[in-house]
């Protein structure tokens, strides 16, 4: 893969903020140095290994631990039983019931419902003895048949996961805007399609999960050192169950090898890894292999959508889509059903769909849980979307670029209100179009696709993504699947700090995966207290000792450029008062005419008149006789600050309300090669057109493009997560699932255009999921190769025999896709539609 | 590494390691160990000892044989061949394959006859060393075999190998006159697994227009690489164009029954069979017209 950038647009800036500066982390990341939580222990620690399930689904009949515990260097072994009699409670539940009845323990309890369910968990002196004595752990297993289709396990007569729930069904609800059977009945087309299906996938972290954790009997303190990427979601979920409270933990991260929203699922081992440290009297040490991880650690969800209808005016306005759609949580839900809600960020997509009901069923089955997975829930829906868009251009022989101009929101629409009330920001999406296009030659490709004509073996296709990453979430979205949750709202904290010696500290509540926040953060505070980044030290990870955390803290959906940044913004400002306040009183100024300019205060016109921080810190820290009381007790140099976004509680019953502050948008063309022999597609262009509004470092967010692109391309033609009947997992290593690697991916141009969030305090949007775009141009492109009148891509994912069966269709065989057309047209005003 | 508790032995001469091997049924010989500590780690079988034979001096050389063809040491890595003056001159394919082989960590450690010896039907080597008539040298403490290749592969992780005996080299004969040597596979993604492959060698006539004889083999079509000799049959005195191979390879693996998994069902193995034997030869018709003696394009 090389990397070209079309030139940046926007002037160069005076301010640190909005340079393109290569990222501070990089250095001990690049010379291996950086700090992971293997890299890390502590005093007397053992270490752990999980004995796991080889069934999908099964009844535990017995445990028997007594040949690991007799080998020398086993400390322990915690059995699901025993820690669950350890417990108070099962973990919280997000679902109301039916879905609150499917509990969930640290270990399980009775039954295993996915292939790796962790049945009990191993403590020895070594990791080789703990993983020789979980092996002779006997487990009797009485085998049950599995579920591992999402609309089958919504059948009654499925096999239940969940016996006490009495369904495999964790939530229902219906999302009714507008008003979808008058379009579908006055539109002169209505393109219908029986199923769409998204699959399963993982973005693949480089470093799997893991934790070290001790429960201290002296203090009663649970110290957790974890790679897990929303700390205070775990203290909050895991301490009701083990009996600990908040602040009797002590979380705890340092670098981390990539997150992607999987680093949320894992809390049952952290509290099983806590229960055992409980039991042991020792700290417990668990690093995650990658068997154990593909298996175990969490995958994207996976949604079919069967049903669709969608009203289609001649001129190709679409007026809207009707759906079912059936999401698959797998055994256990862990953020579930969370994404029953998210996707609804994004109800009309990128464009001004007016009607729309999806009727959404969230269930359980036999495989992994889901997770969220970079675009988490938002991607499924908006490739849904987008294959609709694709779809109708293709029945009805439109230009695909034309029926998404016609129907995009449009740059003098914004603020826009979408049909449940969320506001999209700001955007120019023909814009974004037009350039992405032109970045990737679509001209000229077009007209080599016509020169090569059939007999050639090959085909061009030319496909286009429009997406959307919303960011910033209102977690008060919560709600609409369960009214009795206590959430809402969002936030961020940090803490910035002049140190003894005049130092600048800056803590995040964070937990930064790799995306440069040390960067940006000290690229903000630089320019707010008139030093370089340089100057700035950002505490790396999360530290709970810290106090820099509200209840959303961490690092996920897209919002660290509006949170993390805005809270930032905050501290820094509210520290630079202090110092002004200070500087002020030292050099006997008024406040206003203090200037901060390399890393001292002065007086601004008189040079001379200055005091460098450390001054300003030695009058505060170490020499403060004397010194006013007030002054004191204003300026301690420590200064908290809290970004709360501004939001309303939605409205539950209508399902309506502003759900995320801002909507970056992302437009990519991809142009294919296919392969007739084979069904191999080779990507000969792509670009990739980003605008998140104001880029605090361009650097960092083409480095965020780079990397969702890679994870889409990857998803969307080589990476697949599958279950055979009985719940075993088809890939459960690198030699089945074949993680795409620099040789896959193609050469990305990056394009950018900068519309300002008006909501945002630095004009700023959360980006750094990307709303899965590749996955929607990649199908686009496919669709394009393949060619009007021929089958419809209906999977996220196209493998080589899977392209090669479409292009091989035999004709007159179901195309999955149906027209129905109004003779005459309607003579219904589009635009009062 | 997670490993079960396992002995580890460097001996000195390939002489010891037989010894050791013929003592300790429990006793198997490390090369790369880009397999073999695999399995380990995933315990999916155990071994007592492993007999390091890596740095065997007698087994890491490449020599040229009296006829022109080449001598091949057992612990030779996919590297050393990739980078070989000598395997190229005589063999350009042989290390263009080795030279595609996964990523550089894995070829500076994977070994010929570890390639080999797992009989890994996803392996890349053993059907093209069926397809260049290559003999397996195998040695034991009773004495030396040599085993056609064609014969050495005997199922899936099997091969003729007896207990107690080691892979010491492979001889591989020299290409005939007029004749080259094609490769083609079909893989998920760039360096991952192959699907399908077909590894192809041909000589044609003196004017080079017509197919004399060739030897068409496929892999992953079945445990082991598979001739085809119907194909062989119809090939041999066809014209050496696309069309002509393309009508002889379109019976490959008619009748066989590839296996099926998430990448692709077995009809569509069975297809992409015909495809990659049609493009082996045709690569293997390039070469052997051009001055190379095995093709460029070969890769995965
Ligand atoms: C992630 C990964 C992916 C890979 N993908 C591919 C691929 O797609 N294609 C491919 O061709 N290779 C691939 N390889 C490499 C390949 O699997 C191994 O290199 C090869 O199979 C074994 O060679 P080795 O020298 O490492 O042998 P080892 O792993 O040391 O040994 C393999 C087996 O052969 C036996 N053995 C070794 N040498 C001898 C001998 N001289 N005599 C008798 N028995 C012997 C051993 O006892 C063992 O049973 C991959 C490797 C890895 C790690």
């Amino acid at each position: 893969m090389t990397i070209t950038s079309a030139p940046v647009t926007g002037e160069a800036t005076k301010t640190w903020s909005g340079r393109a500066m290569p990222r501070k982390e990089d250095r001990r990341l690049v010379q291996g140095q950086g700090s992971f939580v293997d890299d890390g222990g502590m005093h007397g620690q053992g270490y752990a290994w999980f004995v796991r399930s080889p069934y999908g689904h099964a009844r535990i009949v017995s445990i028997d631990c007594e040949p690991a515990l007799s080998m020398e260097g086993v400390y322990t072994v915690l059995t699901g039983e025993e820690a669950k009699a350890m417990c108070e409670a099962p973990f919280f539940a997000i679902a109301p019931p039916p879905g609150s009845l499917m509990q969930e323990w640290p270990l399980a309890v009775g039954k295993v419902r996915y292939q790796g369910d962790a049945v009990a968990l191993v403590l020895a002196d070594s990791r080789e003895t703990a993983r020789d004595a979980a092996e002779r752990v006997v487990v009797e297993y009485e085998p049950l048949p599995a579920v591992t289709d999402g609309v089958a396990a919504a059948d009654p007569t499925a096999p239940l996961l969940y016996d006490e729930a009495g369904t495999n069904v964790v939530w229902h609800g219906v999302f009714d805007y507008g008003d979808v059977d008058w379009a579908l009945e006055n539109a002169d087309h209505v393109v219908k399609l029986d199923r769409l299906h998204f699959h399963r996938f993982s973005s693949t972290p480089l470093e799997c999960n893991g934790a070290v954790v001790d429960f201290d009997h002296g203090t009663g303190v649970v110290s957790v050192l974890s790679n897990y990427q929303m700390p205070m979601f775990a203290a909050m979920v895991i301490g009701p169950t083990i009996g600990v409270p908040i602040n009797k933990f002590d979380f705890v991260t340092k670098d981390i090898g990539g997150a992607f929203g999987l680093k949320i699922g894992f809390f049952p081992q952290i509290a099983a890894l806590a229960l055992l440290s409980k039991k042991a009297g020792r700290p417990a040490k668990w690093t995650e292999f990658r068997t154990e991880h593909m298996l175990t650690a969490g995958h994207g969800n996976e949604r079919t959508f069967v049903d669709i209808e969608v009203p289609v005016m001649a001129d190709g306005t679409i007026l809207g889509v009707k759906a079912r759609a059936f999401d698959d949580a797998g055994g256990y839900l862990h953020y579930e059903p969370l994404g029953a809600v998210i996707w609804s960020q994004v109800v009309p997509g990128c464009y001004k769909l007016k009607h729309v009901r999806v009727d959404y069923t969230e269930v359980v089955s036999n495989k992994c849980p889901v997770t969220p997975n970079r675009g988490y829930s938002r991607m499924q829906h908006l490739w849904m979307i987008e294959r609709i868009i694709d779809v109708v251009a293709h029945e009805l022989g439109l230009d695909p670029v034309e029926v998404r101009k016609r129907n995009y929101v449009q740059p003098e629409d914004y603020p826009y209100e979408t049909p449940n009330g969320c506001i999209y920001d700001s955007g120019d999406l023909p814009r974004s179009l037009d350039i992405a296009l032109e970045l990737a030659h679509v001209d000229e490709w077009r007209a080599r696709q016509r020169e090569l004509g059939t007999g050639s073996g090959r085909r061009i296709g030319i496909g286009i993504g429009s997406t959307l990453d919303s960011g910033t979430n209102n977690f008060g979205q919560s709600r609409i699947i369960n009214p009795e949750l206590p959430f809402s709202g969002n936030g961020e904290v940090a803490i910035a700090k002049l140190d003894l010696f005049g130092e600048i500290n800056v803590n995040l509540g964070t937990t930064p995966q790799g995306q440069g926040h040390e960067t940006t953060a000290s690229q903000v505070a630089a320019d707010i207290l008139g030093v370089t980044p340089d100057d700035v030290t950002v505490s790396t990870g999360f530290n709970q000792a810290n106090n820099a955390y509200v209840g959303f803290s961490g690092t996920y959906a897209s919002q660290f450029a509006v949170t993390g940044l805005g809270a930032v913004m905050g501290a820094a400002q509210k520290l630079r008062h202090q110092i002004v306040k200070l500087a002020a009183f030292a050099l006997h100024a008024e406040e206003d005419e203090i200037e901060l300019v390399g890393g001292a205060a002065r007086v601004r016109g008189d040079e001379e008149r200055a005091i460098p921080f450390i001054g300003l810190a030695n009058m505060v820290y170490t020499n403060n006789a004397g010194l006013p009381s007030e002054l004191l007790s204003e300026c301690d140099l420590n200064a908290r600050y809290v970004y709360v976004p501004p939001f309303e509680v939605p409205d539950t019953v209508a399902k309506t309300g502003n759900l995320t502050l801002t909507y970056a948008s992302q437009v990519h063309v991809c142009v294919v090669e296919v392969d007739e022999e084979t069904g191999e597609v080779k990507i000969l262009d792509y670009a990739a057109v980003d605008d998140c509004g104001k880029r605090i470092n361009p650097l960092v967010v083409e480095g965020q493009v780079h990397g969702a692109t890679g994870l889409g391309i990857a998803a969307s033609l080589y990476e697949s997560l599958d279950y055979d009947e009985s719940g075993q997992l088809e890939e459960p290593s690198f030699y089945e699932y074949h993680v795409a690697t620099s040789l896959d991916i193609p050469n990305i141009v990056c394009g950018s255009i900068e519309s300002p969030s008006p909501f945002t305090p630095n004009g700023a949007k959360g980006m750094g999921e990307g709303g899965g775009a590749p996955l929607h141009a990649v199908c686009s492109a496919i669709q394009d190769a393949i060619g009007a009148g021929g089958p419809i891509v209906t999977d996220s994912h196209n493998h080589w025999a899977r392209v090669y069966e479409m292009l091989h269709r035999a004709p007159g065989a179901p195309r999955n896709v149906e027209v129905i057309s109004r003779s005459g047209g309607s003579d219904t005003d589009v635009k009062s539609l | 590494m997670l490993l079960e508790q396992v002995e580890y032995v460097r001996p000195e001469t390939v002489g010891d390691a037989l010894e050791i091997l013929a003592s300790d049924d429990g006793a198997a010989p490390l090369a790369g160990g880009q397999s073999l500590v695999n399995v380990l780690k995933n315990r999916v079988a155990s071994v007592d000892v492993l007999v390091d034979i890596s740095r065997l001096a007698e087994l890491s050389s490449i020599a040229r044989t009296a006829d022109g063809g080449l001598s091949i040491g057992a612990c030779v890595t996919y590297d050393a061949l990739d980078r070989s003056p000598e395997v190229r001159a005589s063999h350009w394919i042989l290390g263009d394959v080795a030279g595609h082989i996964e990523d550089q960590q894995i070829r500076n450690k994977g070994t010929i006859g570890g390639n080999c010896c797992l009989s890994d039907p996803t392996n890349n080597l053993p059907p093209i060393l069926v397809a260049l008539g290559a003999v397996m040298e195998l040695r034991s403490r009773s004495g030396e075999r040599s085993v056609p290749a064609a014969d050495f592969f005997k199922g899936y992780f099997a091969t003729a190998l007896e207990p107690g005996e080691l892979l010491v080299s492979i001889t591989v004969p020299p290409m005939p006159e007029h004749s080259g040597a094609g490769y083609a596979s079909l893989a998920v993604g760039a360096d991952a697994k192959a699907l399908v492959r077909a590894a192809a060698r041909v000589t044609l006539d003196e004017g080079g227009t017509t197919i004399a004889e060739s030897c068409l083999v496929l892999a992953r079509v079945a445990h082991v690489p598979v001739r085809d000799a119907e194909a062989e049959a119809r090939l041999s005195g066809a014209d050496a164009t696309e069309e002509a191979v393309r009508a002889a390879c379109a019976g490959v693996a008619d009748g066989m029954q590839p296996i099926a998994d998430v990448h692709g069902s077995s009809e569509y193995r069975r297809q992409m069979a015909k495809v990659m034997a049609r493009r082996a030869v045709v690569q293997a018709i390039a070469a052997a017209r051009g001055s190379r003696n095995g093709s460029t394009a070969g890769g995965k």
